[in-house]
Order: C-alpha cells, then structure tokens, then sequence
C-alpha cells in the first residue's frame, strides 16, 4: 500500500468543469422547482390529462398544503402545498421560497436562470467528456464489465459486512457505476426531457418528445431525473463528509490526493 | 464526530444562503445580462422553423383552460360583441405597400387553413385544440411588406389592471410560417369571447403567450424598440423572452 502518498489525482480541466457544474446543478435545481411551482402536478401524458396524474402538490385552503402521489393524498403542510412565500409570509405555494430561486414566485426570472445553467451544465459535460476521451480522469471513471462482479462485494464493504473492499483502481465499482449512471444516463436523458418540453424543439426533432411519451410525460421523466440525481448529490456530499473531508476537497481544488489505506493504487 | 457535525451544519448553511444570493443576483441588472445570452443561443440553435406536431380530432382536449386577463372591459371591444363583431375591422398597416381593413367576411371569405396543434403554456400545461381561419403570410401577402420590414407587431383589445395593452410581435420570418395562423374559430365554432374573439393569433411552434388573443390590428414594422417598453410584446416586457420557443 502506498498510504500517505501523495498524488496527482484530478486534472484541471475535471476540477473546473466539476464546480461549474456543482454551481449549474444547484441553480437548476432551484429556478426548477420555481418554474414548476406555475403548474404544481405532473401527468404521465403528452396535453394535460388529470386522469393520468402522478404528481399534484395543492393548497386546498389556507394553511393547508397537500400532496397526492399516485392517487394518495398526504398533509405537507409547512413543506409543500403551503409554504413560505419568499417573502415573509406563508402562502399556498408548492415548493417553498427557501429552495427556489427567486426566493417568491417569479415564472419569468426562474426561468432566465434555468434556461442560462442549462447551458452551463451541457457544455461543462461535453467539455469534460471530449475532452476526457482516452485519459485516464475519463477511463479511470466509467464501469466495465470487469467490475460488475466486483459491486456485491464492495457494497458489502460498505455494509461493514466485508473488512476489506474489492481490488480497485482509482475509483471503487460502486463509485464507478454511480459516475457512469450519471454521466452516461442522467445527464443527458435529463437535458433531453428538458428540451422535449420545448414547442419549437418538439417541431423541429418530434421523435425525442415521443420517446418520453409526450409533452407532460416528459415534465415528469425531468422531474423524476432531477430526483435521481438529488440522490446522487446527497451521496456523493454524504461520503466526501465521512471519507477525508479536507483531503477530497482540496484533491479537487488542487488536483493533489493523499492516498488512504482502502485506496485503490490507480493515479 | 463534532468536525464533521460543524462541516455538515456549515454546508446546509451555505446552500441556504445560495437561495438569497440567488434571489439577489436576479436583480442585478450585469447577472441578468449574462442570463440573456441563452435567449439568442436558444433562437439560434432550436429556431423556429419546425412544423408543430398535429394531432387527430379525438385528441382535442375536452377542457381547454382559459388562462389570460379577463375578457377586455374595452369600450369598444363591448360595442364589438353585442353588435356581434359586424363592425369589426381588421387593420393591416405600417411598412406595407397595400394596407387593409378586413371585415370578418372578407376575412372569412380568404382561403381557410386549419390545424389541431398543442397549445404549450409557458406555466407547464398542454392542451389540444382545433384552430381555423386565414394564414398570416396570406394576410402579410394582400398587403406586401416593404423592404427593410423585419418584425410583425399584433396590437390588441387587451388592457392589463394598470391600463397597459397586451401586444405581441414575431420576426417577419417567424409570421410567414405556415402554421402561424389568425384563427377565426376554435373547434368549429367562431372563437368565444373570453377566448379571444374574433380574431386570435395562433403560433403552434411557441410558448401560448406569443399567442396573442383579441387581435385588433397587425403592424409591419422594421424594429420593436419604440414600442412600450421596447421588448416587443407584453410578457416580455414584464420579463418573459421574446423567443418564445422554449
């Protein structure tokens, strides 16, 4: 093992692109749920369709916020349906002000930042993958079928039901399927959906509308994306905290990486 | 275990207070400027050529929402529906070589186009409805656009609280799209009151606010800047992008 060494472990071309992107996500994110608070529901179907409804976040009256999932109706007051609104006060709003931006409920502004990140957010990730391609930053990352078996022992190792992870390189099979998930399905399907829902986009290539099964089906497949990689950002922060906070962060800020014990060699 | 309690508070803190700088930086007119690039790199990317996607009669929504200011509580727009619209008078003018006042017979009697197109409200919704009526590059065609024309300007009855008029524009390119209609009527009936009678604008390949209901007049101009507040359209001026494609 080469525990205590360091190495040079992110290029700059990953550490830029990976907090462009850290700042693009957080501010999709939050002009996202504002622009979805002007039509709180989502319907798996291409025009609305209430009887197709997934998603309905409501206020069905004052200091009361609901949200029905499936058909099911929950009490959210506080959380969602009736919530702050951005300005002191508490209105019937489904996200609440602390998590949109802006703050109160402004369609046309949250819309200028999500449809300005948006852009941040695909050229980061075209720039880190052409730019990726065939080094070692990219290669190290992706999943192969080598590593398949290799995921049941490592989650193991999580689990602390295992003392030792796999052998691994750089990144773990757990790290890799995750990053591959990501940048290989997430991302792009997340930029896709979101460009579906635009009407001179689905005028000018109609098949990309049609493959998320509509205009509305779309919204939610964004929804749903968004969701999925929430849960990756929550993840990926939680084991940054739990692994060697300061080593990670200035690993990325630096390129410089102080190998642990359970590291895989790699570079 | 504290460190880590202090990083993690420290963290929730921190993108806490990124909804407030969000929330500042809105207002800072140099971030909004960057903001703004995505507009024309939008425009230039997605465009607005497409051909809208139609759909059979049976995909018609039952329930069209109605999403607007209210019926106009203008003086003559009042006069105009209870004398049943025949005094209506279509204005066709600005940088034109032939300007027109179309009644709604003469408007009725122009070749008629129809569609069944989804309308795409900027808010999130959809919804599928039958338009009819005359193709805006026929209209632009009776009255010929003069060279140096560039942008097509839709005033209408529409008045907001505060008295401003509700008007839209698209790019003489973007008005002679073969969808780009002035709709007479909505699911086979003439278009009711509150949905824009008798003359709407129907843009199939945007976002519904280009749409523009109660249009009263169509104005060929050669740049939007000295109209309201310059943005060329009422949302946008509020706002809102004036490519409405996304």
């Amino acid at each position: 093992m080469q525990t205590g060494k360091v190495v040079y472990r992110h290029s700059a071309v990953t550490r830029l692109t990976h907090w462009l992107f850290f700042i693009a996500f957080l501010a999709l994110v939050s002009s996202g749920l504002q622009i979805f608070n002007a039509a709180p529901y989502l319907d798996a179907s291409d025009k609305t369709d209430m009887s197709r409804r997934v998603l309905q976040i409501s206020s069905p009256r004052d200091n009361i916020g609901t949200t029905t999932v499936f058909g099911r109706t929950f009490t959210t007051t506080g959380w969602l349906g009736w919530t702050d609104d951005g300005m002191g006060g508490k209105t019937g709003r489904a996200f609440p002000g602390w998590i949109t931006i802006p703050s109160y409920q402004d369609l046309a502004n949250g819309r200028r930042w999500h449809l300005f990140f948006a852009w941040v957010m695909v050229f980061c990730g075209l720039a880190y993958l052409i730019w990726g391609i065939g080094r070692h930053d990219l290669r190290e990352l992706v999943l192969r079928p080598p590593d398949v078996p290799k995921l049941l022992p490592m989650q193991l190792y999580y689990l602390r039901l295992r003392k030792e992870p796999p052998p691994h390189g750089k990144y773990n099979p757990l790290q890799k399927l995750a990053y591959t998930l990501v940048l290989f399905a997430f991302a792009p399907l997340i930029v896709l959906s979101g460009l579906a829902l635009s009407p001179s986009f689905d005028a000018a290539v109609p098949w990309v509308t049609v493959i998320f099964g509509g205009r509305q089906f779309a919204r939610l497949w964004h929804f749903v994306l968004m969701i999925a990689l929430c849960g990756f950002f929550a993840m990926h922060v939680m084991l940054v905290l739990t692994t060697g906070f300061r080593n990670h962060i200035t690993s990325m800020i630096t390129g410089r990486y102080k190998l642990g014990a359970h590291d895989g060699v790699g570079i | 275990m504290k460190r880590r309690l202090f990083i993690a508070t420290s963290l929730s803190a921190a993108l806490a207070g990124c909804g407030a700088i969000g929330t500042k930086l809105t207002g800072n007119q140099g971030f909004q400027s960057v903001l703004h690039t995505a507009e024309g790199l939008n425009l230039k990317l997605i465009g607005t050529h497409g051909l809208a996607r139609e759909y059979s009669a049976k995909q018609i929504s039952g329930d069209f929402p109605i999403n607007s200011l209210d019926t106009p509580s203008d003086a003559l727009y009042e006069h105009l529906t209870r004398a049943a619209f025949h005094p209506f008078r279509l204005i066709v003018d600005g940088m034109v070589d032939r300007p027109q006042r179309l009644s709604l017979a003469q408007l009725a009697a122009m070749r008629r186009t129809s569609q069944i197109t989804r309308h795409d409200c900027v808010e999130g919704w959809s919804a599928i409805a039958q338009w009819s009526g005359v193709a805006l590059r026929d209209i632009l065609a009776l009255a010929g656009p003069r060279a140096g024309a560039q942008y097509v300007v839709f005033h209408t009855f529409d008045r907001d609280a505060d008295g401003l008029p509700y008007y839209e524009s698209l790019s003489l390119s973007q008005a002679m799209h073969p969808q780009a209609l002035l709709a007479l009527r909505q699911n086979g009936a003439p278009i009711p009151p509150d949905r824009g009678a008798p003359v709407r604008l129907k843009v199939p390949t945007q976002l519904g606010y280009k749409s523009a209901k109660w249009v009263r007049h169509v104005e060929v101009v050669a740049s939007l800047d000295h109209l309201f507040a310059g943005k060329g359209g009422y949302w946008e001026d509020q706002g809102y992008e004036w490519y409405a494609g996304i």
